[in-house]
């Protein structure tokens, strides 16, 4: 091979992966602290995801599964959320009941904190897609992610069935989240996410919903620490324990 | 302080609303179409999600009694003003609170005013129609 030619096969090399890395800087970037977004003028809401709205198409077992589980809890009002536990996918990116997130964006991987109950969903890219046999299930089960343009597609699977949200759900659900960022008449950053919830188990049809975040400037989660409370109770009743053994 | 209450507002109330780990309240039982004031002393006092914890010794007409109350995250207080060391055991407050649909004394509170007259917390649904009223000139 002549020189000649080896410079000009290095030259198109470094011109490809520096074309490669401008193209990974052109995909939008959601890094930030975001909170649920109301329309300019509008009251604040809490978000979706945790109860209330139109009727679902659910399957029959599935509403009968929803109805066992709201008897269970009868008019408590208990939640997941009551006992330190997250609510789960889709609920947690449906807004948590108005908590922020942050976002934390590389081009590999894609770190999304609900601060409600600290959950975390760590979305991957490319070479860092699990392949489906190593993936371990919960409730905001697996995701893995692709670029069509600006929009990032999430796609969620390895869920856990859970009835104990609005979106009620068995462990054969697949959600498809589509980001993508956009800029209100006020100057606001927004990130809309579509969300399709398909489950041939518990739903007759696909179910879709939409959640518009709003750039907090600077913002920071704050830490939420909730079992601290049956931690020390505990420790008070082996305190008790321990005396009435003496 | 009264911007940041006005921008928690109603935020993450359905989060917040639920129960501790130990003690499993659950909010169904307040009525958050409502508010009253309670004033007492501080004998506990939790900062802590998924609510906060209060013991209030109340002292009135009616006597002496201890109310055991329970309110907002302390995350969403945090966003309302509330800062460390702003309540402490031993001090007199004033808390608001949507109180028990079943008329027992007590509530959830959602906002309070510290000894040195510091406010924090989370417009009721009360309040704001109250203010309402008040800026229609009813």
């Amino acid at each position: 091979m002549s020189r000649t030619l080896v410079t000009l096969v290095a030259a198109a090399l470094v011109g490809s992966a520096a074309a490669l890395a401008g193209q990974a800087q052109q995909h939008p970037d959601f890094t930030g602290v975001w909170t649920t977004y109301s329309e300019p003028g509008a009251a604040r809401g809490g978000g979706p995801g945790r109860g209330g709205g139109p009727p679902l198409p659910m399957t029959d077992d599935a509403q009968k599964k929803v109805a066992a589980y709201r008897a269970l809890i009868g008019t408590s009002g208990d939640t997941p959320g009551g006992h330190c536990l997250g609510t789960g996918m889709p609920g947690s990116m449906l807004g948590s009941g108005g908590y922020p997130m942050e976002i934390v964006q590389r081009s590999e991987q894609i770190n999304i904190t609900y601060e409600a109950h600290n959950e975390v969903r760590r979305v991957y890219l490319g070479d860092r897609i699990v392949p489906m046999a190593d993936r371990v299930p919960g409730r905001n089960g697996h995701s893995s992610a692709h670029w069509e343009g600006d929009t990032l597609v999430v796609e969620t699977t390895h869920l856990v069935e859970q009835v104990d949200q609005r979106y009620a759900h068995s462990d054969q659900a697949k959600i498809v989240e589509r980001y993508r960022l956009s800029t209100d008449s006020a100057g606001t950053r927004v990130l809309t996410a579509e969300m399709t919830l398909t489950d041939p188990v518990f739903y007759t049809k696909p179910v879709t919903d939409t959640k518009k975040w709003a750039f907090v400037p600077n913002g920071h989660l704050l830490p939420y620490e909730c079992a601290e409370e049956g931690w020390r109770i505990h420790l008070e009743e082996l305190e008790k324990k321990a005396k009435e053994s003496k | 302080m009264k911007q940041l209450v006005s921008l928690v507002s109603a935020l993450a109330l359905v989060v917040a609303l639920g129960a501790t780990a130990g003690a499993h309240h659950s909010a169904v039982q307040y009525d958050f179409a409502k508010s009253t004031t309670i004033t007492g002393v501080v004998l506990k006092f939790q900062a802590i999600n998924p609510h906060m914890r209060l013991t209030l010794r109340v002292t009135d007409e009616k006597g002496t009694r201890d109310l055991e109350l329970e309110g907002h995250s302390t995350n969403n207080m945090y966003r309302a003003g509330y800062r460390d060391g702003l309540i402490k055991v031993g001090d007199k407050i004033t808390v608001t609170v949507a109180p028990l649909r079943d008329g027992t004394e007590g509530g959830y509170m959602v906002a309070a005013v510290t000894a040195d007259g510091t406010r924090f917390g989370v417009q009721s649904a009360a309040e704001r129609a109250r203010e309402r009223e008040k800026a229609e000139g009813k």
